[in-house]
């Protein structure tokens, strides 16, 4: 179970204040495939990053009993002078795995050859989402928070990350921001949409596109 | 750690510290690697700086003609002077610059702030104390000769400085969090030190008005207690443990607060 109890999320400016997410309140169970939609800069990696425990929110209280991952996303956390390897092998360390169990794992997922053993910097960024996507997938979450991963893959990256998800979605729960609606549509039951700072939570995933698209119409 | 705070069902003790542990050793791990160009022989780079500064001044002290203490070696006297100093003021602005510098590592959850200064910290001690025994073991192999009167005065010297450097480091690090002018300050405030701490100096060779406002300064302690461990002819007398574990306490308590109190203002981008 993730609940968010009245979260509001300030950032500052040099210009004052500037409220990104305003006394959001949100629960959901760990098997739920949920979207999130809203246009750039609505606030959707901010939330994914208040729901993962990246970053506290201004006010307000997160609640988690389930073990949520990173938000996961193309541009990741990734230390550039580091081999994707050492990079896989730091972030097993630290959710305690098995070490050489995730880097087997994330170097069969991510077919990025040689390349993994070699510098980060030295990416591109379809690259990095392979090595970024295939490590979360090495690691047993409750719930995965995808931020945007598929945007930069090529088809065939899409088409394999699809089938994960598939096939991850029978015992995890996702959080899944993306533009690309088909994708949401596949994986979740349920859809936020994020504008000026409120969640409108629909338990109708083609309802919430509706919506979302008139929005952006308007 | 957040788990902690935000978990209703509080987690078994032993096991978030072992969590933690194994954080803090994977961040350790990973800033070695970063630092030092990924390589491993890159360390002995750490290795470099104080051995340049302990050689020049070494030289400067021969050619000044400069005396140092009865019984003291110009060399050992200056590493002992050095090595502490060295690695209270590095901890502190390592510690300092650890959620600057390692912003992007809070994007996973299970890595806290404090996790990141402990890691540099540690990292900064195992450094120093590496350099402290390989000077020492190559200053003893061109002698032929090698003595230490307390080795466990010598090492309680340098925990004090590290964890002195450390809970300064914190405070300064959250307090950066605030206030950008903190940053900025921190270095004209602290460099000072490197003269008033004994490095040049023992308190005992300081006429009595001087000693005493010197020795409110804790760093000159610890640099007093390494030397009283290091050389026979020298002794504690000066420096107290006590007033240096004081420091330490009101840093660190301060430095724990005020990390709850920005926890929540830290910023990943």
């Amino acid at each position: 179970m993730i609940e968010l109890e009245h979260v509001t999320k300030t950032y500052r400016t040099t210009k004052g204040p500037h409220v990104v997410l305003d006394d959001v309140s949100l629960r959901f169970h760990a098997g739920e495939g949920i979207g999130v939609l809203g246009r750039n800069g609505a606030g959707k990696s901010t939330l994914l990053r208040i729901i993962g425990g990246a970053e506290a929110p201004t006010s307000g209280r997160v609640r988690r009993t389930s073990r949520v991952s990173w938000p996961i996303g193309f541009a990741g956390a990734f230390h550039g002078s580091l081999s994707g390897e050492a990079n896989c092998r730091f972030v097993a360390r630290i959710y305690a795995q098995d070490i050489d169990r995730v880097v087997d794992e994330t170097r069969a997922f991510a077919e990025i050859g040689e390349y993994f053993f070699m510098p980060v910097r030295t990416y591109s960024s379809g690259m990095r989402a392979r090595l970024a996507f295939g490590l979360s997938m090495a690691i047993d979450f409750d719930v995965y928070l995808i931020d945007e991963i598929t945007a930069v893959g090529d088809k065939p990256f899409r088409k394999k990350c699809g089938e994960a998800l598939e096939e991850r979605r029978a015992r995890a729960g996702l959080v899944l921001v993306s533009h690309d609606l088909a994708m949401i549509r596949r994986h979740c039951t349920r859809c936020l949409v994020v504008s000026r700072g409120a969640l409108s939570d629909y338990d109708d995933v083609d309802e919430a596109l509706k919506v979302y698209d008139q929005s952006l119409s308007a | 750690m957040s788990s902690a705070a935000t978990n209703p069902v509080p987690p078994n003790l032993l096991r978030g510290l072992w969590l933690q542990a194994e954080v803090v050793h994977a961040l350790a791990l990973r800033e070695t690697r970063t630092r030092f160009g990924g390589h491993k022989l890159g360390y002995l780079w750490a290795l470099v700086e104080p051995t340049l500064i302990i050689l020049t001044l070494d030289a400067l002290f021969r050619v000044a003609g400069r005396a140092t203490p009865v019984g003291m070696d110009i060399f050992s006297f200056i590493v002992t002077g050095l090595v502490p100093y060295h690695l209270f003021s590095a901890s502190a602005r390592q510690v300092a610059e650890s959620i600057n510098g390692n912003r992007a590592l809070l994007f996973y959850p299970p890595v806290q702030p404090l996790d990141l200064a402990i890691a540099r910290a540690v990292l900064e001690g195992a450094t120093y104390f590496m350099v402290f025994v390989l000077l020492m073991g190559a200053h003893a192999l061109v002698l032929q000769r090698f003595e230490v009167d307390d080795l466990l005065t010598v090492l309680w010297g340098f925990g004090l400085a590290s964890f002195l450097g450390a809970s300064a480091g914190l405070v300064f690090c959250c307090l950066g969090q605030i206030s950008n002018a903190v940053d900025r300050a921190r270095g004209p405030l602290l460099r000072p030190l490197f003269w008033i701490s004994g490095v040049f100096f023992t308190a005992e060779s300081l006429p009595a008005h001087i000693r005493k406002p010197a020795l409110y300064n804790p760093v000159f302690h610890t640099v007093e207690l390494v030397r009283a461990g290091w050389f026979s002819t020298y002794g504690p007398e000066h420096a107290s443990s006590t007033y240096v574990l004081a420091w330490i306490g009101v840093l660190a308590v301060v430095g724990l607060v005020l990390e709850r109190l920005v926890r929540r203002r830290i910023e990943l981008t």
